[in-house]
């Protein structure tokens, strides 16, 4: 498996367009290119995730990455990680919990359920622009799965 | 019907009494009873001794007259033998007669005597004629019936007088009879009396017995369902604090968002703004158009003022945020109850202040005169630490600093710990205002959010304590922290 020649999908699913705003010029700027889809809410990122049937066979073959905020308007974060970790198309692939909350119990229950990073959003601008620039060095080196 | 109490005890007072009367009746009619019964004896055998005394005086009488016919008939001596017993005996008997009656019948006795003589002296005479030889005259003598009408006389009196005894013998056993029927009356109604009051007495008693058990059996139910309702309560208000708590987090959280927004939108702003700013002041040689001066003004110094502003204002808000968030984090985190020495605490949190104190020319009191408690030390140290900071923090410059921790024992197994300093103090009405989130008091001349109070407050009521103050404006302040001296006998029943 390649890097170069599959393209890495970032899927964002933030319902805080600021925030998603905020994040994808710190991504961009460093240096990450592949494409970003956005979603607001869980609904619709859910239905791009697993397909309108919720099988996950539209997933197969996709290389995707994850950034996901458990405060949602119509669901929490939680029950897509569940849902996507759960899924055989899509449980290997990287999901980045980036959330406000940073309650020890909701961090233990993410990584109970498969997440693979948990990030707190620092509320100074320097650090959160600093740890989302270190978080898109990150994805330019780390390895994605194809999804089964 | 209830019975009170007073009622009761009149009753069975009254019951009482009144066995007690029967009782007495009983006891004083058998007393009067026996004397009179000792008195009906005496006069029983007084009776039968004068009857026996009669009797005997009658066949004396008849004895002599029984002498007297045997000499008539044979002149013999030896038959004369009763006559002259009974003539040495009838006086003595005479006067034993009349001293056992007594004077009962004295009128008889007083008829009887002279015709005991009058027999007497006839009997004799007829023996003196025989013993001279003239039988015959004494035969004579004897046929006139002198001496049998006196006989038959002194025989009648007699009769007379043992009836009179009988009749009184026989009255006196009617009597006594009558004094026993009475008694046995007596004690019958008194038996029956005392058996009721008893009866009464027992029903009474059983009845108010029955009433107590019932009253305790309702005040236990009352209890028991005293209890449930406290624990109901006790549950609705951990779970209303719960909501609480959880509500300030959600609140802090979602508070957080647009915060975020905001502050990385101002950097975003602020990094636009660089290129624009470097762009107008490169500009060479400036453009005399007055857009450019007030481009130039906006961009030096209006929008970085701005800016500064938007900046200083998320960050105060980030500060209160965050405030509110550790207090709600701190009523969500598990106590831990452990042992702990407060000697031992107290000047572990001490030395914390210690280059202050010394600094500040000052000197640190310790006085702990309680033993070990059971409490969350984390909280504890929180507390101590948090209020000899603020002793530091707000002294008077012109005094040497002077701190005491003192621990005493309180009342309902509690344990209070004052905490003084000599520092500015707290005027009167902000004694409560201060334990408020984001409220100071006094000279805002130091650094700080107006947390430290409030969150002190938080951390004594979740080990189940209490935080009061007292303070004179510039003479110092004692702050007067009470505990329970173990955490779990309190506290475990909010959690529950």
């Amino acid at each position: 498996m390649s890097t170069e020649a599959i393209s890495v999908g970032i899927v964002m699913i933030e319902d805080d367009e600021g925030h998603a705003r905020l994040i994808e010029r710190n991504i961009r700027r460093a240096g990450v290119n592949n494409p970003i889809t956005p979603f607001t809410n869980g609904t619709e990122a859910l239905a791009y995730l697993l397909g309108p049937n919720g099988s996950g066979e539209v997933s197969a073959g996709r290389h995707l990455l994850i950034l996901l905020d458990l405060n949602l308007p119509d669901m929490t974060g939680i029950e897509i990680l569940e849902k996507v970790k759960s899924n055989p198309h899509t449980r290997r692939t990287p999901v980045v919990v980036l959330t406000t909350t940073d309650d020890s119990r909701e961090i233990q229950r993410c990584y109970d359920l498969g997440a693979n990073v948990y990030i707190t959003k620092p509320v100074n601008y320097e650090s959160f622009a600093h740890a989302i620039r270190q978080l898109g060095l990150f994805f330019s080196v780390m390895q994605v799965p194809e999804t089964a | 019907m209830p019975i009170s109490r007073t009622t009761f005890l009149r009753s069975t007072l009254l019951l009482m009494l009144i066995g007690i009367g029967a009782l007495v009746a009983v006891v004083a009619t058998t007393i009067w009873l026996v004397s009179h019964t000792q008195d009906y004896f005496d006069s029983v055998v007084t009776l039968r001794k004068s009857r026996a005394a009669l009797v005997e005086l009658r066949s004396q009488l008849q004895d002599a007259e029984t002498g007297q016919r045997g000499y008539l008939l044979t002149l013999d001596e030896a038959y004369l033998a009763p006559f002259l017993r009974a003539k040495e005996a009838v006086p003595a008997q005479f006067a034993l007669v009349e001293q056992r009656l007594a004077g009962r019948d004295a009128s008889q006795l007083a008829k009887l005597k002279p015709v005991i003589a009058t027999k007497m002296g006839e009997l004799e005479e007829t023996i003196n004629l025989a013993r001279a030889g003239q039988r015959d005259k004494a035969l004579d003598m004897v046929r006139t019936d002198l001496g049998k009408t006196a006989m038959d006389e002194a025989r009648g009196i007699l009769a007379q007088i043992i009836e009179g005894t009988d009749q009184l013998l026989n009255d006196r056993v009617e009597e006594q009879n009558r004094s026993a029927a009475a008694l046995w009356w007596v004690v019958v109604v008194a038996g029956i009396v005392i058996l009721a009051v008893t009866l009464l007495g027992g029903l009474t008693i059983s009845a108010y017995m029955r009433e107590l058990a019932a009253a305790r059996r309702e005040v236990e139910d009352l209890n028991m369902g005293l209890e449930g309702r406290v624990r109901e309560r006790t549950q609705e208000l951990a779970r209303a604090n719960e909501e609480i708590q959880r509500f300030a987090y959600i609140v802090t959280h979602d508070l957080r968002a647009p915060l975020v927004n905001i502050m990385g939108f101002t950097s975003e702003l602020e990094a636009s703004l660089a290129p624009v700013k470097a762009y107008i002041s490169h500009l060479d040689p400036p453009p005399i158009d007055p857009a450019f001066r007030e481009a130039k003004q906006a961009a030096d110094e209006d929008l970085p003022e701005a800016l500064g502003f938007i900046r200083s204002s998320t960050r105060k808000m980030d500060g209160l945020i965050n405030a509110i968030l550790k207090l709600s984090r701190e009523g969500r985190r598990v106590l831990k109850p452990e042992t702990i020495d407060l000697r031992n605490l107290a000047e572990h949190a001490s030395r914390t202040v210690t280059h202050q104190v010394a600094e500040a020319d000052g000197a640190f009191d310790l006085d702990i005169k309680v033993g070990p408690i059971v409490s969350d030390r984390l909280a504890l140290e929180q507390i101590v630490g948090n209020l000899l900071d603020n002793a530091v923090k707000y002294r008077r410059k012109d005094v040497p600093l002077h701190i005491a921790v003192r621990a005493r024992r309180g009342d309902r197994a509690r344990v209070v710990v004052d905490i003084e300093d000599n520092g500015r103090g707290i005027a009167a009405q902000d004694h409560e205002r201060v334990f408020e989130l984001f409220r100071r008091s006094g000279a805002q001349d130091q650094a700080g959010e107006g947390i430290g109070l409030a969150h002190v407050r938080t951390l004594v009521r979740n080990i189940g304590g209490e935080i009061s103050l007292t303070s004179e404006l510039g003479k110092g302040t004692t702050f007067s922290i009470v505990l329970p001296q173990d955490m779990r006998t309190v506290v475990g029943s909010i959690a529950a």
